[in-house]
């Protein structure tokens, strides 16, 4: 099991109930956690849709999660 | 002929309306000022005006054309009276002609506001009491000391902080912006502040983020502000939306910001407009301008903007809030630098990137990503110190924390051909999308250009506000499956605003259904059948 640190923006708050969470995870890669997180808290949006960055940098859905590891999911916002 | 003139003789009223008569116009609205028997409790039995000519003819000129400009009408004119007045006499006299009732009231409205705060006339009044006051008409409401004439009108009340005696102190001629505070900094001087008054800036959209944008780009000194919203004032704006007041509900958005601009800072240049960028404009828009801040609550906008930047090398400021946070991304629109696409490169669908008013947003949040916004503009502007690295800003104001997330270009656009490529292949794409959008003025024209009519609005809102014209029904969120149902021939939609049927429209263009289109502005901006001018009856293109 991996331990991480969840941080969770805009929607995904609202939908999650809190701005982040520590997190242990069997998920391999980041996609997989996303899924996994989006089951536990009915995330309504996809993998698609949004932005991913670990350890504050931009990052590919398929990178491999590490232990410590910072993940920030980002949708895009709208509101002015 | 002059639209504005003093007279001091009494005015020949037949004359001057039927000067404003023109076959285009539906609408006639007039307004007279007359001269009533108390001011401030105290009986009147007459009133000289007196006027600074010079300046009140070119100041009543500049505020007809404003007018005309500003509410689309297509004649105006006014008179003021100076001598002397008894009770009952005409001393003001304003006319519009417009083709609907609407502009033709807002611009009369305007006129006389405006002739109120901006003109130098004063009053002395005659009361009853065999005693006079010289009272300085844009203070009418609350004057009641004695005053010379000769005396600067506006600097006894220069204290006071209402705009409108600030724009009376410009209108003299007496106002020249202080701008020492920023000038002082080492990273501005007189050079910077040069930079300031020569640059153009257009602000899309002037509402939550809008607002700091415009009010601190026009204290700033930019020579050049252009503003693009279409939307009315509502009262639920009123939270975050520091331009306006309870006052101004129901009035165009750009034509409030234009005149409170103006009254900031009368050396600024506003050019206000209420219609809306689209594909087929944006490009010519935004290469009018250096740089250019988005500041709407649409992500269609946001990624017009993003395309429109990356084609004509205009950088760009763009930020968005939801609830308690935001995000702010500047795209510098220089090769090799990532552009909204990169990030999301595609425009989420409608309802997923949430809105002020279906997700809520603590007032100040936008505040703060548009102050954030006027700062980046003016770093740009003057060519200050900023991050080299390309980045997206994440504000979180329930924690207080901002992250900086640095864009990595080449593992965006990149790799679908570079930012320029696909923002042309977007371009392209929302043009024919456009080709959905049509502008009716009433139904009855839709079904003479050949349209039968869909109404896709839900049956609950079909009960509270029917269509004056045949129509089939099918709510919006089945009509992609009840195509079979549909009449045969050219489609058109009808929602509540026309975002529900233009989407439809669209995804059902994507699934083949060729003849079909949407009402532009949905049943919201139809107009009611008596109120018609002959003249806009006949239904056109969207713009």
């Amino acid at each position: 099991m991996t331990m991480v640190k969840l941080q969770y923006y805009a929607q995904l708050r609202e939908q999650a109930g809190a701005g982040g969470e520590q997190w242990s995870t069997a998920a391999a890669t980041l996609r997989e956690l996303y899924e996994e997180l989006r089951a536990r808290h009915g995330f309504s949006l996809p993998s698609d849709a949004l932005k991913v960055a670990v350890n504050a940098q931009f990052s590919d859905w398929d990178r491999a999660l590490h232990e410590g590891d910072t993940v920030v999911f980002i949708p895009p916002v709208a509101g002015g | 002929m002059n639209r504005f003139d003093l007279s001091a003789a009494p005015v020949d009223l037949l004359r001057l309306r039927e000067a404003l008569q023109h076959p285009g116009s539906g609408g006639f609205c007039s307004f007279e000022g007359r001269v009533r028997n108390s001011n401030e409790g105290r009986e009147v039995g007459g009133l000289e005006y007196e006027a600074y000519a010079e300046l009140a003819l070119a100041e009543g000129e500049r505020i007809l054309a404003e007018a005309i400009a500003r509410h689309g009408v297509l004649a105006a004119r006014c008179v003021h009276r100076t001598g002397a007045l008894g009770i009952g006499d005409l001393a003001v006299w304003i006319g519009v002609s417009a083709a609907h009732r609407d502009e033709a009231f807002r611009a009369c409205r305007y006129i006389i506001d405006e002739i109120k705060h901006r003109l130098p006339i004063w009053k002395k009044e005659h009361y009853l009491t065999g005693d006079t006051a010289w009272v300085a008409c844009s203070h009418t409401e609350r004057a009641h000391e004695h005053e010379s004439p000769h005396a600067h009108p506006a600097a006894h009340h220069a204290r006071h902080e209402h705009h409108d005696h600030a724009l009376t102190d410009a209108a003299l001629g007496a106002f020249t912006p202080d701008y020492s505070r920023q000038t002082r900094l080492r990273g501005v001087g007189a050079a910077g502040q040069a930079k300031l008054a020569a640059a153009r800036v257009l602000v899309i959209g002037a509402g939550g983020l809008g607002c700091p944008v415009l009010s601190y780009l026009a204290g700033a000194g930019v020579g050049t502000l252009g503003i693009v919203d279409g939307d009315l004032l509502d009262a639920s704006n009123l939270h975050r939306q520091t331009l306006y007041d309870a006052r101004d509900i129901g009035q165009r958005k750009v034509d409030l910001a234009a005149r409170r601009l103006a009254a900031l800072n009368p050396a600024v240049r506003v050019h206000a407009s209420p219609e809306p960028l689209h594909a087929g404009n944006v490009r010519e828009v935004f290469a009018q301008y250096d740089l250019v801040v988005e500041c709407t609550d649409d992500m269609r906008s946001r990624y017009l903007a993003s395309d429109a930047a990356v084609l004509t090398g205009t950088p760009l400021i763009l930020a968005s809030v939801y609830q308690y946070e935001g995000q702010l991304q500047v795209v510098g629109a220089r090769p090799g630098e990532p552009c909204l696409r990169c990030l999301w490169p595609d425009e989420p669908a409608p309802g997923a990137a949430g809105s002020c008013a279906q997700s809520g947003v603590l007032g100040p949040v936008p505040g703060v990503l548009g102050t954030l916004q006027a700062v980046e503009a003016l770093k740009i502007l003057l060519d200050l110190p900023r991050p080299v690295e390309p980045a997206l800003l994440l504000v979180d104001l329930l924690e207080v924390g901002i992250q900086r997330l640095p864009i990595d270009a080449s593992r965006g656009c990149v790799r679908h051909g570079g930012c320029v490529a696909v923002a042309q292949h977007a371009l392209a794409q929302a043009q024919r999308d456009r080709e959905v959008d049509v502008v009716f003025a009433c139904l009855h024209d839709a079904i003479a250009a050949g349209y039968r009519l869909v109404d896709v609005r839900e049956p609950d809102e079909i009960a509270a506000q029917p269509l004056d014209a045949p129509s089939c029904r099918v709510p919006s969120a089945q009509l992609a499956a009840r195509t079979a149902e549909l009449p045969p021939g050219r489609l058109l939609l009808v929602c509540a605003s026309g975002r529900r049927s233009a989407q439809v429209a669209r995804a059902l263009r994507g699934q083949g259904v060729r003849d079909i289109y949407s009402l532009t502005g949905g049943v919201l901006a139809l107009r009611p059948s008596h109120d018609r001018a002959p003249a806009t009856t006949g239904g056109r293109s969207a713009p």
